[in-house]
């Protein structure tokens, strides 16, 4: 039922699209001869915008395509988590004829055939953050969970120089991004002393982890850091810990490191968190490569970029760089 | 309160198996076996642990706004309907009452009853389409579901809001103190009143909301009614029941109880996220439903939503305390919910037998449906 819905949803979208597609023809034309001094347009196809890491992006690329008058970032498509829609809406983008397409896949496998049909129709095609499994597109852009767990673990080795115990609060155990910043952080930690005592899903959200923070406190489980797969467990967990009056004796550990006023860096500031590892949009270097290209130049093909470690000392610098709601 | 005219209806309605259904029934200790069984798993696994106030408060607390969104489904199911709307409605009223106090330092007192009067004109519209416009509740709610979360999703520009707001003197602002109460972990209401170290609010308001619809359903006139149109639509509007008031009604009180537990929340979280509650409304109905309300309507009461609710809860809150590994925690809760289900309701096995009993052509009528 709901599935049919969506799919009559996306046929829908794809209809209104590419009815638009006849009037957005010429701008198109107009992006193709403005590689000769015109406009340069960008096709982004966002995978969710329901997510405050996603939103974030969104509003930072506008931002930083602004900046450079050739660019014309079309209206962002949001494919609600769900694959067939965000195919639809990257071929819509193919048949507008944009001159790049910016793709931040919701899954690999089924965004590789619409990702190939860009390519082949010649259209430059920039991966954001997620991969594709094919070589077939301009540039990759995207941060690497897997250091960013090592960088945690390495944060969790310092702080509990002596060793500990360590409690893990898990992303959705299927995602990738959980995967990588689980491993990385087990291999940073290995050799040193720490014991992972709990390791629990709390699938992203915080009242999972508050939930699972209790059940952990109430096992008596002796606990002297968390480390959360994103801020928003993290400071979830911070908030059952200090209703318990155990927040003092414990050390939160946290991921994504969001400017925003609910993010993981204010709860740094605030002490609430012991550090965040920021988790790069790429939405700066996407719009730099979207510059190079519009100039006729070839950006990277792979581009990791690296986290930084938000610790009280440097988050007021860091939330002022992210920050982007000033416009 | 009406107690003569009460009973004056009731003696008029005292055709036998009706008597029975508009009569919520939750005496027997039958409905709580699943619960007890629950409990005692609890207790024989992690005695102390499980058995401490603290833990159950947390247990009950961490439930808690979706046992209130469970009491408005239960209204909406014994008349025959569905509310699938419930976590978005909260999810709206929980940023609604984010953002009043986060922009609008708003206190307390104003922010909950608003949040209520904005979920109940949700829950109009809710009843509205399904009564006046005959749209199936399946459908409306489903429409009313995306409505409210796509509205949500807009009024919060997708980024949380954060309910600790700090003042300019880096302590928390008066109102963002007293909202805290509302569910932050930690923050007890009526301290030195209800024991030194008072209660935790989101227990109290789901026993609360328990106790008022309880009454609601089973000592009022409105509560008859609200069976009578579940249980038979066409008689109930035959002996003169307003059957449309009762329909908007019931899911303007649900979506009522899914603004009040919106603030609820957010203060539980300390922040509103624009997806909080998503998914709620499945919980909210599995209670209703273990507690014995059934889908096709006439039957359900409050305080079996309540066992519900709080065999959900308490089983997600052993299975943690015991480690169980997070794949294995989903099939147990699935097996375990089927069985609860079926210990309460040996009426199920009963019938069961008649079906088989069928076969060889000796079986009464069946009793479900009399007009």
């Amino acid at each position: 039922m709901k599935r049919t819905a969506t799919s009559v949803l996306a046929a829908l979208c794809a209809a209104a699209l590419a009815g638009g597609c006849a009037s957005k023809t010429d701008s198109a034309d107009g992006g193709d001869s403005g590689k000769d001094g015109g406009q340069f347009v960008i096709g982004y196809s966002q995978s969710n915008n329901a997510e405050p890491y996603r939103q974030q992006l969104n509003k930072q690329l506008k931002h930083f395509v602004a900046r450079h008058e050739n660019l014309k970032l079309l209206p962002i498509t949001d494919a609600r988590q769900d694959n067939a829609t965000q195919v639809s809406q990257v071929q819509s983008f193919i048949q507008q004829k944009v001159d790049l397409l910016i793709v931040s896949p919701n899954e690999p496998a089924p965004l590789t055939p619409p990702v190939e049909q860009a390519c082949k129709a010649g259209i430059d095609v920039l991966i954001l953050d997620r991969t594709v499994n094919t070589d077939c597109y301009t540039s990759f852009i995207g941060g690497d969970n897997y250091a960013i767990g090592q960088k945690a673990g390495e944060a969790a080795v310092k702080a509990l120089p002596d060793g500990g115990n360590v409690a893990e609060l898990r992303g959705v155990l299927s995602a990738q991004p959980q995967i990588d910043r689980d491993k990385g952080f087990r291999d940073a930690v290995k050799g040193h002393g720490i014991k992972i005592v709990e390791a629990r899903e709390a699938k992203w959200t915080r009242p999972n982890a508050i939930k699972v923070m209790n059940q952990w406190l109430a096992r008596g489980t002796e606990i002297d850091l968390v480390y959360a797969h994103n801020d928003d467990m993290a400071i979830g967990a911070h908030g059952a810990a200090s209703g318990a009056g155990k927040a003092k004796s414990i050390k939160f550990l946290g991921i994504d490191g969001l400017a925003i006023p609910d993010g993981g860096i204010r709860a740094v500031q605030q002490g609430r968190l012991l550090s965040t590892f920021v988790y790069p949009t790429g939405a700066e270097e996407a719009a730099e490569a979207a510059y190079a290209l519009s100039q006729g130049k070839k950006p990277k093909k792979k581009q990791t970029l690296p986290t930084v470690e938000v610790t009280k000392a440097n988050a007021a610098k860091i939330y002022e760089e992210y920050d982007v709601s000033g416009g | 309160m009406t107690s003569t005219l009460d009973t004056a209806e009731a003696a008029e309605a005292k055709a036998p198996g009706r008597l029975r259904r508009l009569l919520p029934l939750f005496g027997s200790l039958q409905s709580y076996i699943g619960l007890v069984l629950i409990f005692a798993a609890g207790v024989a696994t992690k005695g102390d642990v499980f058995l401490n106030q603290t833990n159950l408060t947390n247990a009950v607390g961490n439930f808690s706004s979706r046992g209130i969104l469970a009491v408005g489904v239960t209204l909406v199911i014994i008349t025959a309907g569905i509310d699938l709307s419930v976590g978005s409605l909260m999810g709206f009223a929980s940023m609604a009452a984010a953002m009043m106090l986060f922009h609008h330092d708003m206190p307390v007192w104003q922010i909950v009853p608003l949040c209520m009067l904005i979920g109940a004109a949700f829950g109009f519209v809710n009843g509205a389409g399904t009564s006046w416009l005959r749209i199936q509740s399946f459908v409306m709610t489903l429409a009313m579901l995306s409505i409210a979360r796509g509205l949500d999703r807009q009024m919060s520009d997708n980024a949380s809001v954060g309910t600790t707001v700090a003042g300019p003197d880096g302590k928390l602002t008066e109102n963002s103190a007293s909202f805290q109460g509302l569910g932050t972990p930690g923050h007890n209401v009526l301290v030195g009143v209800l024991g030194p170290d008072g209660i935790y609010f989101p227990v109290l308001a789901f026993v609360l909301v328990c106790v008022v619809f309880h009454l609601l359903l089973s000592r009022t006139r409105f509560g008859r009614h609200v069976y009578a149109v579940g249980g038979n639509p066409t008689a109930a509007r035959l002996s003169g029941i307003n059957v449309t008031f009762v329909v908007i009604a019931v899911f303007t009180l649900s979506g009522m109880l899914a603004g009040f537990a919106g603030p609820i929340d957010a203060a539980y979280s300390a922040s509103a996220d624009p997806m909080a509650g998503n998914g709620y409304e499945l919980d909210a109905i599995a209670a209703a439903v273990i507690g014995g309300a059934s889908l096709a309507g006439g039957k359900g009461t409050i305080a079996g939503t309540f066992v519900g609710a709080l065999i959900l809860t308490l089983l997600d809150n052993v299975l943690g305390l015991n480690a169980v590994s997070d794949n294995w925690q989903l099939v147990i809760k699935g097996s375990i919910v089927v069985f609860a289900v079926v210990l309460q309701r040996p009426d199920l096995l009963r019938g069961a037998g008649r079906r088989l009993g069928r076969r060889f052509g000796k079986t009464p009528p069946s009793e479900e449906k009399t007009a």
